[in-house]
This record gives structure tokens, sequence and C-alpha cells, in this order.
């Protein structure tokens, strides 16, 4: 339940926001001063970081839209 | 002989050129002609002639000589990079050469037709047989104005500050929405879209079309930046790209006026401007947070490159994988160090070496009882043997002749002492009767006392006639009696 929830949340992080938590999970991992049961945990999440941030790389929909500015014409 | 007028009104005195000459190697070797031929007109050589224009060019000419005309005849030469050109005006041609080291720091291209100011020096080109102006320097006229505008411009936001770094807002490293203000019909709209795709092709792009040269371009430029800032909670723009393609000073000059350089300033969103060709800067580019060179670069100024990123997300994976089994792997050492140790081998040990103990606490504690209790039992039976050999009815048969005997002494003792004292007393009784005056009583003496002096009369002196005595006889009867005579 736990597990889903994270990654949940993971799928609407930023890749900016999922690059900074990969960073920070290899960091801890590497340090090794987490207890194992937590970087086991930090490990599969910091996978799930990596698949997201492949998934928005290879979305590559190259989509442009067109800004009018009309729409704000009252403004003006 | 006239002087000829040139363009800035320099008068050029022949004779003043022919005084010169008389002092000059040219001049006495024009003499020595003169002196052999002295009756015919001079005779000069081709090179000689032209050496004599080129001193008295030389001599009498400005160093620098600026010239405004229009450019007829531009030619460039393929192999020597070389320019040649007329420059011309109503009435007459001025040939020019221009070298191709002077013309590289040019920043537009000339065509003809193009009004000019040349820069250079009026020389004799002795082969061609012609004089030209060397020229170092062109600008295009008009564009000197707006080269000060420029130059003003970049001074005065420079004071104010606009371009300094600190006020330069980083650019988000990995973009998901990028505004591109740019002419929707130009080139660099493509160039811009196409580098960043290139690179980064998971990104949102947002065009917002502006006309970036002409009339009222930069007041719409800066009203396009203000408007995408305060609409941007609903754009969520990271990053916006301001641009447009390559053109002359005067197609770039929208970019170069105050009102959108401001607006590029107080932009929240930060701005990469992608403006013109490589070797133009303009007032937009000083004040973005990043340049672009070309719109063509703006992918490189924007966005990361899609493969070194992934290259990068394997490499943390890599990381990750082999962080992890590495913790693992020890885990599973500590594991099996602990399990190796006595505790696990043989669990009931600690149990059974305390079952041990306490069999062996119990077997000394029975022990000492069982001691304990025999010597308890020994001295009760010591005890026992002397309170035996003690007889306390014998001693007791003996204790009470003893106190019989005992008691019949002191009551004798007590008799006798009794007996004694009596005896004592009745003698002491006699005696103290013996000693009493008032015994002699009983043997017809008789005590007078005088009451007067309650005194016992012993002679006369005691009594006066008149006097009343009191005279105790025996049986303690008295007598009141009166001297009448003595």
């Amino acid at each position: 339940m736990a597990k889903n929830k994270s990654q949940s949340d993971i799928s609407k992080l930023s890749f900016e926001q999922a690059i900074k938590e990969l960073t920070g999970i290899v960091e801890k991992i590497e340090q090794g001063k987490i207890p194992l049961q937590d970087s086991l945990t930090q490990y599969e999440k910091g996978m799930a970081l990596i698949k997201h941030c492949r998934t928005i790389l290879q979305k590559a929909e190259q989509r442009i839209e067109k800004i009018s500015a009309e729409e704000n014409s009252e403004d003006r | 002989m006239r002087g000829f007028v040139l363009d800035q009104g320099l008068r050029i005195d022949i004779r003043a050129v022919l005084s010169y000459n008389r002092s000059g190697s040219l001049a006495s070797r024009c003499r020595f002609y003169s002196n052999k031929m002295q009756n015919k007109a001079k005779i000069y050589t081709v090179s000689e002639i032209n050496l004599l224009i080129q001193s008295v060019l030389k001599s009498n000419l400005p160093a620098k000589i600026i010239v405004q005309a229009e450019i007829s005849g531009w030619k460039q030469q393929y192999n020597s990079g070389h320019c040649y050109f007329l420059l011309k005006d109503e009435s007459g041609i001025l040939p020019c050469v221009m070298w191709s080291s002077n013309f590289s720091s040019l920043r537009f291209s000339p065509e003809d037709g193009m009004s000019v100011l040349a820069t250079g020096r009026v020389d004799v080109f002795l082969k061609g047989g012609k004089y030209q102006l060397y020229v170092d320097r062109l600008e295009q006229l008009g564009v000197g104005a707006l080269q000060l505008a420029f130059e003003q411009m970049v001074r005065k936001l420079r004071a104010e500050g606009l371009f300094d770094d600190i006020h330069k807002k980083p650019i988000p490293t990995y973009p998901e929405r990028i505004g591109i203000l740019t002419s929707e019909s130009g080139a660099a709209l493509h160039d811009i879209v196409d580098s960043i795709f290139h690179r980064w092709p998971c990104v949102d792009l947002f065009l917002y079309p502006v006309p970036v040269q002409g009339e009222g371009a930069a007041e719409q430029i800066a009203a396009a930046i203000r408007d995408i800032n305060e609409r941007n909670e609903k754009l969520r723009l990271d990053v916006l790209i301001v641009g447009r393609g390559g053109g002359s000073l005067e197609d770039l000059w929208a970019f170069n006026e105050e009102v959108p350089a401001r607006a590029v300033f107080e932009s929240k969103i930060p701005i990469i401007s992608a403006v013109g060709h490589e070797v133009d800067t303009t007032i937009a580019d000083l004040v973005a947070d990043r340049r672009a060179s070309t719109p063509t670069k703006a992918g490189v100024e924007a966005v990361p490159d899609i493969r070194d990123v992934l290259a990068a997300l394997s490499n943390r994976q890599r990381i990750l994988n082999n962080d992890i089994k590495r913790r693992l792997e020890l885990a599973q050492q500590n594991l099996k160090t602990i399990l190796a140790s006595a505790v696990f081998r043989n669990p009931l040990l600690p149990v059974r070496n305390r079952e041990q103990q306490l069999d062996e606490f119990v077997g000394r504690l029975v022990e000492t009882a069982k001691e304990l209790l025999a010597v308890t039992r020994e001295s009760l039976h010591a005890a026992y043997e002397q309170v035996v050999k003690i007889e306390p009815h014998l001693l007791l048969a003996k204790k009470t002749v003893e106190l019989n005997e005992l008691r019949n002494r002191v009551i004798a003792a007590v008799v006798a002492v009794a007996n004694s004292k009596r005896m004592q007393l009745t003698a002491q009784e006699n005696r103290l009767a013996g000693l009493n005056p008032k015994s002699v009583l009983q043997r017809g003496y008789s005590i007078t006392t005088a009451p007067k002096t309650g005194l016992l009369v012993r002679t006369l002196e005691d009594i006066e006639v008149g006097d009343f005595l009191i005279t105790e006889l025996s049986e303690e009867n008295l007598i009141e009696s009166r001297v009448t005579k003595k």
C-alpha cells in the first residue's frame, strides 16, 4: 500500500524533481548511513525514479502550441 | 596656376609642390634632364611622372581622408578577398581598394548604391597609372547614428546594472515547457525549434508570435514578455527564448531598444536571447539571462542533450545497483558471521551452564545443611552430658541443708544480739536513774526556784524579801512560799 502510494507520487514528479530525489537516494545509499531495510526501500524508489525519468524522456511528443495574445487582449 | 579643390576644401598650390621638389632627389634629376636638353620641353618617363605625382599627392594631402559617397561597382576578388569599388557622386568617381584584412572587420555587406563613409588615404597605384582611395574603414551611412545610439544605450543600461551577472537568473537544467518569442514566419522559429527538439525532444514548446522588425516591433516584443510573465501561473513556462535571424543592424534594431531590454530585465521567467548572427550583439543579448549566439544555438543554451541525460541515468542505475549489491553482500556476510558464532551453534549452552551452576549450588547447600545439623546435634549431646553430670536433685538437697543451717545460725545470732542489747539497756537505765537530780527528792531533798528569775535559789543573793519561791518536792509536788526574813 505504501509502495503503491510512493509510486503514484513519483509519477507526478517533474523530471527535475525526480533527478533531485534520485541524486539524494544515490548519495544516501553510497554513504551507507541508513539501515539496510531503508536502503532497500530507497533502492526500489531510486529504480522507480529512473524508470519515471526514462518515461519522461521517451515521451518525446515534440509538441508546439501557439499562445495567442488575443485571449489577454483586454489587458492592452 | 590655379589650385584645385578637394572634398575637404583643401587647396593645393602647385607652386608649393614645385618648390618642394627642388630640394628632393627627383627634382635634381629633373634638373639634370632640363640641363641636358635645355632648349626642348622636359621629357619624363612614365615611372618618373607617376612617382612625381605620387610624391606631390603624398606631401600635400592629409594622411587620413574621409569621403562620403555612394558605392558603385563593388567587387570582391575571390582568391585574395580584397575589394575593389568606386565611390561616386553626381559629378565624379573615385576608385577605391579595401584590403581583405580591413574588410573582415566590417559588420555589413557593402552593396552598390549604398551610402557610406569611407576612411583611408589617397595614393597612386603606379602600375595602374591611377590614384585611388585605400579604404581602411567603411561605415554604412545612417547606421553610424544607430551605432551611436546603441553604444549610448549600452552605457546607460550598464550604469543601471541591467547587465550585471548578479541579476542573471539560472536556466533550469531540465526545462519542460519553453516559450519561444519570435516571428511566426521567420526561419529563426524553425532553427530554434529544431535545435531544441534535436537535443531534448521531451519538451513542450509554446510559440508566442511577435513581429521582430519594423515599426512597433520593440514595443510588441516587450508587451509579449510582460504578457507571458503575467500569465505564467497558467502557462508554467520554465524558460523564454526571444530571438530572430540575422539581418542588418536596422533589422535587428528592435532588440536594441530600451523597452524590450527593460521587459527582459524585469521578466521572472529566465530569458535566453537568440538574435542574429554570431557577430551580432544586441542590447537584448546583454540583458538576457543567457545568450545563444544564433537561433540555431538556442537549443544548446536552453536544454540538455537527451543522450547525455540518458547516459547519466544509466550510470546512476549502475551505481545504485552496485551499491545495493555491495550492501546486501555485506549484510549477508555479517549474518554469516553472526550465525557462525557460539551462541547460534549451541543456543542452549548458556542455559545448561546456568543449570549446572544451579546444581552445584544445591549440592553445596545440602552438604552445608547436613554439616550444620551434625555439629548442632553433637553440641546438644555434649550439653546433655554436662547437665547429667551436674545431678541437680542432690545439689538441691545439699543446698536446703546449708540453707537451714544458715537460717538457724542467723536466728541464734539475732537472739544473742537482742539479749546482749537488752542487758546493756537495763544497766544504762539503772545508771541513768541514779543520775536523775530529782531522784534525791525522794530522799527528802527539795529544789527551790525563784519564779522572778526562773533560776534555782542557791545563795541569799538570789532572792529578796517578799519574793515568792516555788519548792519542788518528790512526786512532782509543788509548794509556794514567801521570803519573810533572810
